[in-house]
């Protein structure tokens, strides 16, 4: 038994027990009023909010998620746009890395919230401003994973890709990208995770809509349940764009869990 | 059959490195006819790598020349197809896409392709695995779809980098079989690097030993063994007084190559 996989069904059935035993454990302790549910509602109190914030009149919750995933995707895509084709092109130009490095290593320790006070300067709270701070937040990251791709590319298959005839720009394109692809999707993968604690911080500081500015208004109330409803909220829909990115990935890398190793 | 396709003219090679300037050849002429089979031995560090580098384009010699149907070689060129050790597949591509590698970037039809890459891949026994990638294979049939990769290109020569070291004793004695029935067949010029004087001695028409460092030619070994190399050729008197000879002559640069590294 020890070290061995458990399979999908039986370790989806054991998580499911985990977590129905959290939620009653939760629930317990909550309407035994160890938690005083002001500050911590119960799961079911919680599920009536969340129920109420998608089917009253004036609900809400499901056009904040729509907002906010909306935010987090534009500014995402466009600093994949623009990173993912300058990393390839950093990642085969050891002139160009030099240059550039310097100046990614000064961006990319920053927090997107230490671009917020700068960009509502430039851009006011509109949705400009939003993409900005996704951009920023995630740019300088998917722009080191993919030059890092690139670099790990292993050179005997360019050597092979010119011995057979290919220019430096069929290289790129037949060799390079592909060759870095699973890396880069890795790469992304962990980018949009961080493009969605952006846009949430974003929201909670200068925005009259989406998740962040809803957890955040909902505070002001005192309301812990729509707090957690709006918290649970950004927990799901990253979940489903994981799903989603996962389902990418297979796509676009049919080769990968076939076969010894990619050796 | 007596025509000269390549010709080293005098070539040496030197690496600045920080210990100072390495002689990795040093006067090096030879010529290899059309349809020869002509394996260089050595030991490692003789440079035998390096003079296959600079057939390819890889590598540009120091001072001289090596000519391709008497023009000098001065990028990589297509027409010198490398087989290397690592077989250097396309992970990405299926067997059939790795084949049509070469004539898809020249440009060549793809109905064109379908056949000719069917035609090869059907020669050196892969028929049945052509949607597999290069993963799900076993090492000989890497080398046998890098062979097929090279071919499709129809190359002048096939330059061989001990493609069957990376391989187990008896897949290597196959592939060294299929290798010289398929070279055979198409009366393809292949110059081949090997530190195995058994592999020399069953695939080559001619024999050059290489001295080390410098690396130039120590002596020329006409075979005149019966083609093509099978087993019981290894039990024959004539086979055995060669490799004696062979080995006596390699057996001095293995000790001064040791002492190089050692020092």
């Amino acid at each position: 038994m020890e070290g061995e996989e458990l399979g999908l069904w039986r370790s989806s059935v054991i998580g499911a027990i985990g977590l129905l035993v959290f939620l009653s454990l939760w629930e317990i302790l909550v309407r035994t009023n160890v938690i005083d549910p002001f500050f911590l509602p119960a799961p079911t109190q919680v599920i009536d909010k969340a129920i109420q914030m998608t089917t009253a009149e004036d609900a809400v919750l499901l056009t904040d998620i729509k907002i906010s995933a909306t935010r987090v995707l534009t500014g995402f895509l466009l600093s994949v746009l623009v990173g993912v084709p300058a990393g390839l092109i950093m990642g085969m130009n050891p002139v160009i890395r030099a240059a550039i490095n310097p100046i990614i290593s000064i961006i990319r320790p920053l927090p997107a919230l230490s671009w917020i006070p700068l960009s509502m300067l430039w851009l006011g709270i509109d949705e400009q401003q939003k993409y900005a701070i996704v951009f920023m937040g995630s740019f300088a990251s998917i722009l080191v994973y993919t030059t890092d791709a690139t670099m790990r590319v292993d050179p005997i298959l360019r050597r092979a890709a010119m011995n057979l005839g290919a220019s430096p720009l069929q290289i790129l394109r037949y060799v390079i990208l592909p060759g870095a692809l699973p890396d880069i999707l890795t790469g992304l993968k962990v980018v949009l995770a961080i493009a969605w604690t952006c846009v949430i911080s974003a929201e909670m500081v200068g925005a009259n809509s989406g998740l962040g500015f809803r957890i955040w208004t909902a505070k002001e109330w005192s309301d812990t349940g729509q707090v957690l409803v709006g918290m649970i909220s950004i927990s799901a829909t990253v979940l489903v764009l994981d799903i989603l990115f996962r389902g990418l990935e297979r796509v676009l890398l049919p080769y990968q869990n076939k076969g010894l190793g990619n050796k | 059959m007596s025509e000269t396709l390549i010709k080293f003219d005098n070539i040496t090679k030197h690496f600045s490195s920080r210990k100072g300037d390495i002689v990795a050849v040093k006067d090096f002429s030879l010529e290899i006819k059309k349809g020869e089979i002509l394996t260089i031995v050595g030991a490692s560090g003789c440079g035998k790598t390096t003079l296959l580098n600079m057939v390819a384009g890889f590598l540009t010699p120091s001072s001289g020349n090596i000519l391709l149907d008497e023009q000098p070689i001065t990028k990589v060129e297509p027409r010198c197809g490398m087989i290397f050790q690592h077989y250097a597949l396309f992970p990405w591509l299926s067997v059939k896409k790795n084949v049509e590698f070469g004539p898809k970037i020249n440009g060549v039809s793809k109905k064109m392709r379908r056949e000719e890459s069917a035609k090869y891949i059907e020669m050196v026994g892969l028929k049945g695995f052509e949607d597999a990638y290069p993963g799900e294979l076993s090492g000989g049939m890497r080398q046998r779809v890098a062979l097929c990769r090279v071919l499709a290109n129809k190359p002048d020569i096939l330059l061989c980098d001990e493609p069957f070291a990376a391989l187990d004793a008896m897949t290597r004695q196959i592939m060294q079989q299929e290798l010289l029935r398929i070279v055979n067949e198409s009366g393809q010029t292949v110059l081949f690097i090997t530190h195995s004087i058994d592999e020399a001695l069953i695939l080559s028409d001619k024999i050059v030993v290489m001295s080390v460092r410098p690396g130039t030619v120590k002596d020329i070994y006409d075979i005149e063994l019966p083609h093509p190399g099978k087993v019981e050729v290894q039990l024959t008197d004539e086979y055995l007084k060669l490799k004696r000879q062979i080995w006596a002559m390699v057996e001095e640069e293995v000790k001064t190559s040791m002492n190089i590294v050692s020092s």
